[in-house]
């Protein structure tokens, strides 16, 4: 590769990666909380917590939907796991199905029930980590599929700057263990460098395989030359479903109780249950199906069914035992599955999540020094003259992206704590709450100079982030210093990594606020040699 | 608890790595390496990545394992970047207290 | 940077096109004629192709950058797009 062709792949990388930096950088965040968001949607739903399991407490989800839904056309329980305390209740009322608007299953009506005592419970409306979740591929407020075409761009552009990255710095490899502090530009693109090579595996996995998420979308052209355009067709052969209509709803009858069967299923398949379904729930041809937890083979099917056994529910029959089974894929299909099982972490083990998580904090901060390191040339390059314009929209777009969206989603915490929880549209209003905070934080981004904006910024999340878990004592019952909070562990460990977090960015405040070594020594940050750096 | 084993093989396996260059040799160590004990560092660096993969092997099934392999080595590495020129005797140090301290866990019960 | 002369400029943005637009058209063809041209079965063919063709996008975006000329960088794509576009024309499903 020629120099100059260097130069212009180098430009490439530097100007696309600015414009998609500030998108890529919210994707990396809001996709690492997502790791949690089964843990943040529960702390966010504290009116949940004191639920506690027990050996009733199939017989009291059987007797609650009895009660609430006993004309219902089928019935769904989740049983309480590992990440979640409370029984979760779904049903489809009586009558002809709507079809959802905007197309889908109508996914019916929804309760949460007291594990221990069979109370139906009430949580704040919340959208909790399932807002943070979408937004990390479809933003928010944009028309659904726009939002992840320009994901999926910014997503393929990183993966084309991955491999680029790769081709044409190959000495980065030689000396990836560099790290030259204290010397602006040079420290943020020893930086930059590090946390990208470092982290390469993690950053090829992580975006390859948010394409091949979106695979269909993306590039349906081989499914339209192969099935002659049809979708459907392939769909069906790719994801073959049990077809078996229900049928109408057979004559009143009773139905068995649910607690020996249950027992002979987990008996069976030497796991516990976690899902009940029933079809024609009281009637004489009521079905019971029976699941238990499915472990998740790294090449396994995304969407394999779990262990299954079918009971008939008024005699309590078994009818059907439907052992888990890997349908063989290519090798390709393997790959598609190791890569999206490893994106989607749908392994039951938490640590395997926690390093995840952190994998995913070293991607955003990998985006993040990016997107420092244009600005540090740029404001070394300007020598003693006041920066441009251009240079301070940049600079208040790094810091809402970066500072403001950290903001904006501890305001969004602190919000779900402190709105009051019979407040109208609540969910909505939370989600207000994380949009004001991340658009005061670029309004005051453009407007502060420089370093006074960070440093403000900085001391901005710090205080909200460490002041989470106080607010959270003060709030519910559940805090750090309850039982219920070690109980859960998801709970404790959300605390703990606000405080962790917190930390962090004091950390960060006080090596920014802190003088800086260079300014002392003048003539070393203005030598040449170190404008011009390949970036 | 292995998990904390394999974090700090890893850890110490990039030491060496690092080791292995002239660069951060002198940086770590304040002497002029010679070429033979170049190559020695970082074989027991390799070797010890080795370690860390046998000690993911025992504690995933094998295609996890290998997946959590480059994770586990890019979060042990990304602190040892920082440490290298700001506490470098920090680094050395930790490169056999980790092992230690983590081994005795594992095999303390915790594992 | 703003010492990156006109023509060069130029070329940068023609390569872009090439690999944006035409590195897109090139794994849309050729994940069509893998779909229908690998020897295995109609599904598994499709997610061999569909699985490999973000690949294909990114060694056609960097060939449109990498390559010495401007003209090559554009042949590169076009005529191997032009390629799978007649093979999945020939080995289309017969409907």
């Amino acid at each position: 590769m020629n120099g100059s062709l260097r130069q212009s792949m180098a430009w490439l990388h530097t100007w696309s990666g600015l414009l998609l930096g500030w998108l890529l950088v919210a994707v990396f965040v809001t996709g690492t909380s997502a790791y949690y968001r089964e843990e943040i949607s529960l702390w966010m739903e504290p009116e949940l917590h004191q639920s506690t399991a027990s050996d009733d407490t199939m017989d009291l989800a059987w007797q609650t939907l009895g009660r609430i839904a006993p004309e219902a056309r089928s019935w769904d329980i989740s049983l309480p796991d590992a990440r979640n305390p409370a029984v979760q209740l779904r049903w489809q009322p009586a009558g002809e199905e709507q079809p959802r608007q905007g197309g889908g299953r109508n996914r019916g009506e929804q309760a949460w029930m007291d594990a221990g005592s069979g109370e139906v419970l009430t949580p704040r409306e919340t959208r909790g980590g399932h807002f943070l979740y979408r937004f990390h591929f479809e933003l928010y407020g944009v028309p659904r599929l726009w939002a992840r075409w320009l994901i999926c761009v910014a997503t393929m552009f990183m993966l084309v700057a991955i491999i680029s990255g790769v081709i044409t710095h190959k000495k980065i490899f030689k000396d990836f263990f560099t790290f030259r502090p204290g010397k602006g530009q040079r420290s943020w693109l020893d930086a930059h460098n590090a946390s990208a090579v470092l982290a390469l595996p993690f950053h090829f996995m992580i975006t390859y395989s948010g394409l091949l998420l979106f695979m269909v979308m993306l590039m349906p052209w081989g499914i339209d030359a192969a099935y002659d355009g049809d979708r459907r067709a392939f769909f069906d052969e790719a994801f073959p479903r049990s077809t078996e209509a229900p049928g109408p709803a057979g004559e009143p009858a009773d139905m068995v109780a649910i607690g020996p069967l249950a027992e002979a299923t987990a008996a069976r398949f030497e796991r516990p249950v976690s899902r009940i379904e029933v079809q024609h729930p009281n009637r004489e041809n009521a079905r019971i199906r029976i699941s238990v937890e499915q472990d998740v083979a790294i090449s396994g099917r995304r969407r394999g069914g779990s262990p299954t056994q079918v009971f008939q529910g008024s005699s309590g029959d078994l009818l059907e035992t439907i052992e888990p089974s890997q349908a063989p894929a290519p090798l390709m299909g393997k790959v598609y599955n190791v890569m999206t099982n490893l994106h989607l972490v749908r392994f039951a083990d938490p640590v395997v999540r926690l390093l995840f998580f952190f994998s995913g904090l070293a991607g955003s901060a990998m985006v993040a020094t990016g997107m420092l390191l244009w600005v540090s040339k740029r404001t070394q390059q300007l020598r003693r003259q006041q920066p441009g314009a251009a240079l301070k929209l940049v600079n208040g777009l790094n810091m809402a992206s970066i500072t403001g969206l950290l903001a904006a989603i501890g305001a969004y915490f602190a919000a779900n704590r402190l709105l009051p929880t019979a407040l109208a549209e609540r969910s909505s209003w939370e989600i207000r709450v994380f949009f004001l905070v991340w658009l005061v934080s670029l309004v005051h981004g453009l407007l502060r100079p420089h370093r006074r904006g960070w440093i403000e910024q900085l001391a901005v999340i710090t205080v909200l982030w460490l002041a989470l878990p106080f607010v959270d004592m003060a709030t519910t019952d559940s805090h750090l210093f309850s039982a219920a909070a070690w109980r859960l562990g998801a709970l404790a460990g959300f605390d703990l990594i606000c405080l962790l977090l917190g930390a962090l960015w004091g950390y960060t405040l006080w090596r920014v606020a802190r003088p800086k070594p260079d300014k002392r020594k003048p003539a070393r940050a203005r030598q040449p040699a170190l404008a011009e750096g390949n970036t | 608890m292995t998990v904390l084993l394999a974090l700090a093989l890893g850890y110490t396996g990039l030491t060496c790595l690092a080791l292995g260059m002239k660069r951060h040799h002198q940086e770590l160590l304040g002497r002029k390496p010679t070429e033979a004990r170049l190559r020695l560092f970082k074989a027991i660096g390799w070797l010890l990545l080795l370690a860390t993969t046998a000690a993911c092997l025992m504690l995933w099934p094998l295609g996890l394992a290998l997946s959590m392999v480059p994770i586990l080595v890019t979060l042990v590495g990304l602190p040892l970047i920082f440490l290298l020129p700001y506490r470098p005797a920090l680094a050395r140090h930790l490169a056999w207290a980790l092992p230690l301290v983590a081994g005795g866990l594992a095999v303390g019960g915790l594992g | 940077m703003s010492q990156l002369k006109n023509a060069t400029r130029l070329s940068v943005a023609s390569r872009a096109i090439a690999a944006v637009l035409g590195g897109y058209a090139l794994s849309a063809t050729a994940t069509a004629a893998l779909s229908v041209g690998l020897p295995m079965s109609r599904m598994d063919a499709v997610i061999t192709a569909s699985v490999l063709s973000f690949l294909i996008y990114s060694v056609a975006v960097i060939w449109a950058f990498a390559c010495a000329t401007t003209a090559r960088a554009w042949a590169g794509i076009a005529i191997p797009t032009l390629l799978c576009g007649a093979l999945v024309w020939l080995l289309g499903p017969a409907s």
